[in-house]
């Protein structure tokens, strides 16, 4: 599903003394079935703008086009259980919203609310479980008698087995280990390769170099930059701005700019980065 | 040097669990040192932080936290040595302001007002804070809401300080703050330093990281050494520093020496192999 902001503002606690602005102006396309990046500062506005694509938040004005669905000022909130069907969101720290007695029960607890028969949801946890990297037999086990990390592929679990087309990732790995971040990273690729579109909110530039396609760059609750991660990476006002910090790669080839190589154009993985040393090593 | 934790033999099993989370493990941390506690999600390290406090009680074992063994005859007084800076800077504050938020610690030792004041100003002083006094403290960057936690552990004065993955939602800025902060407390406070992290590169700052897997000690020695241990530290949920990766890529068609080289190294390295072409 395409998704369109066209003028969308936020204010907070309109017409009050504590009036604050979320989003300001926001016109921005998040492209149907690619992985988009949502980078910025905390505070910048990231939460606020992809809480508007199911509708946990409305604009205070705009609107929101998510496939054929509009949202606007005026969206109520009946009829909003198809949108967040096909909008999954996996919020910052998901396994604080774990509350069932058995994992399975957690699992099926979402696509059952959005009329999934009980067979059915059984086997989509079944599924789910094994694809977060858990194995069957964490299903009839109590959520809060796992790990942090494993609550968090539990949360994760119950979110996918709505079998939403569009995933939001809030921030989805902080706190795991280095390990279980990729493996979850990995699932949310091979998610997006199996048609979905993934939009991740995330202050990790490695992870945006190396698995998204899209950028979005917010700052003062505004959209900065849209584009490829490459070109945005490099763009030098951004970067002197202090908006935007750079993958670690990119931060590598930095240094080496001062002992004589040069890089017409800032490498941002790894592999790009030490292609480059190679040939520029090598004189070829 | 002096030890100012000494575990023993400690073993600690969660209710319903069939597997100890701490498994007869013992560990000795000496007086401002700044020790990193790694390994995988689920591996102890939390487990380990509560039982130093005195938050959980151990099954077997000792655990002296300065000179008092942990037990329940002890506990307030421990606990007053010991401050701990968690992981989610939102679940964290009670105060309407900054200033209300540091004093909390204070007024549940009971300290006088007046001796309190000072103490919250000195205390947001170190953490650079003391703009913010009568702000919202929701109303901060994560990277200002861990200094002000920071700040509320400080006033108490602790001589030892958990950070368990106080960096991790955090933005680069924020987490180099925090990083500076602790680093300079380390340095002119004599304050022990407890890391809990899943960050490699935080690893570097510390004298010495001590890698879990299942509730047990698995290898305890100094940042390069550990760092030596290459890909083998993904075993232990790990990533290999920045570095290494690099120079592993590399490797693969360039002449690099053996053994972890710290980033001004490998560019050192890389350096004159290209100045010599």
């Amino acid at each position: 599903m395409e998704i369109i902001f066209k003028n969308v503002t936020h204010s907070y606690e309109a017409n009050s003394p504590l009036e604050g602005i979320g989003l300001n102006d926001v016109s921005l396309a998040i492209h149907d079935k690619k992985f988009t990046a949502i980078v910025g500062k905390t505070g910048s506005g990231k939460s606020t703008l992809v809480r508007h694509i199911n509708a946990l938040i409305k604009p205070t004005s705009g609107t929101i086009k998510v496939g054929d669905r509009e949202i606007t000022p005026e969206t109520n909130n009946k009829n909003l259980k198809s949108l967040r069907k096909n909008v999954g969101m996996v919020f910052q720290f998901p396994e604080s919203q774990l509350f069932e007695d058995t994992v399975e029960k957690d699992i099926m607890f979402g696509p059952m609310n959005f009329g999934m028969s009980e067979s059915d949801a059984k086997e989509s946890a079944k599924k789910m479980i094994k694809l977060v990297g858990l194995g069957e037999e964490y299903l009839d086990k109590s959520p809060f008698d796992l790990s942090g990390g494993q609550m968090r592929r539990v949360a994760i679990a119950g979110v996918l087995a709505s079998n939403p087309e569009t995933i939001i990732l809030d921030e989805p790995t902080a706190g795991l280990d280095p390990v279980g971040r990729k493996e979850i990273m990995d699932l949310f690729k091979n998610l997006q390769k199996q048609g979905r579109t993934i939009i991740l909110i995330t202050h990790n530039m490695d992870d945006v170099a190396n698995y998204a396609e899209e950028m979005v760059v917010i700052h003062d609750a505004k959209v900065m930059a849209v584009g490829k991660p490459k070109d945005i990476f490099n763009d030098k006002e951004l970067l002197t701005n202090d908006i935007l910090t750079l993958p670690r790669s990119a931060v590598f080839a930095q240094k080496l700019s001062k002992r004589d190589f040069s890089f017409p154009q800032l490498p941002i993985t790894i592999s790009e980065l030490t292609a480059e040393i190679k040939q520029q090593v090598h004189g070829d | 040097m002096e030890k100012i934790i000494s575990i023993k033999d400690v073993t600690y099993t969660y209710p319903e669990s069939k597997q100890p989370a701490i498994n007869n493990l013992s560990l000795d941390i000496y007086r401002n040192e700044w020790v990193s506690i790694v390994g995988r999600n689920g591996s102890g390290k939390s487990t380990l932080a509560k039982l130093i406090d005195g938050l959980i009680e151990s099954e077997s074992g000792t655990i002296f936290v300065d000179g008092q063994e942990v037990n329940e005859e002890n506990i307030w007084n421990i606990r007053s040595k010991i401050g701990i800076v968690f992981q989610n800077p939102d679940h964290q504050f009670v105060g309407a302001t900054v200033e209300d938020d540091v004093a909390f610690g204070l007024e549940n030792q009971g300290v006088p007002r007046d001796e309190m004041v000072k103490e919250v100003d000195d205390a947001l002083k170190m953490v650079d804070m003391q703009d913010y006094k009568t702000r919202d403290p929701q109303s901060l960057s994560g990277g200002q809401k861990q200094r002000v936690a920071i700040a509320g552990v400080l006033a108490t004065k602790p001589s030892i300080i958990i950070m368990d993955e106080s960096t991790s939602m955090l933005d680069p800025n924020g987490r180099k703050t925090v990083l500076d902060l602790v680093k300079q407390l380390r340095d002119q406070q004599d304050m022990t330093i407890i890391s809990i992290t899943h960050d490699i590169e935080e690893t570097e700052l510390s004298e010495r990281i001590v890698v879990l897997r299942s509730g047990e000690v698995v290898k305890e020695a100094d940042p390069k050494a550990i760092y030596d241990m290459g890909s083998e530290l993904t075993k232990y949920g790990l990533e290999e520093p920045f570095s290494s990766q690099v120079a592993s890529l590399l490797k693969d068609g360039i002449k690099l020496p053996e053994g972890y080289l710290n980033e001004e190294e490998l560019i050192e390295n890389i350096w004159k192999l290209s100045s010599k072409m």
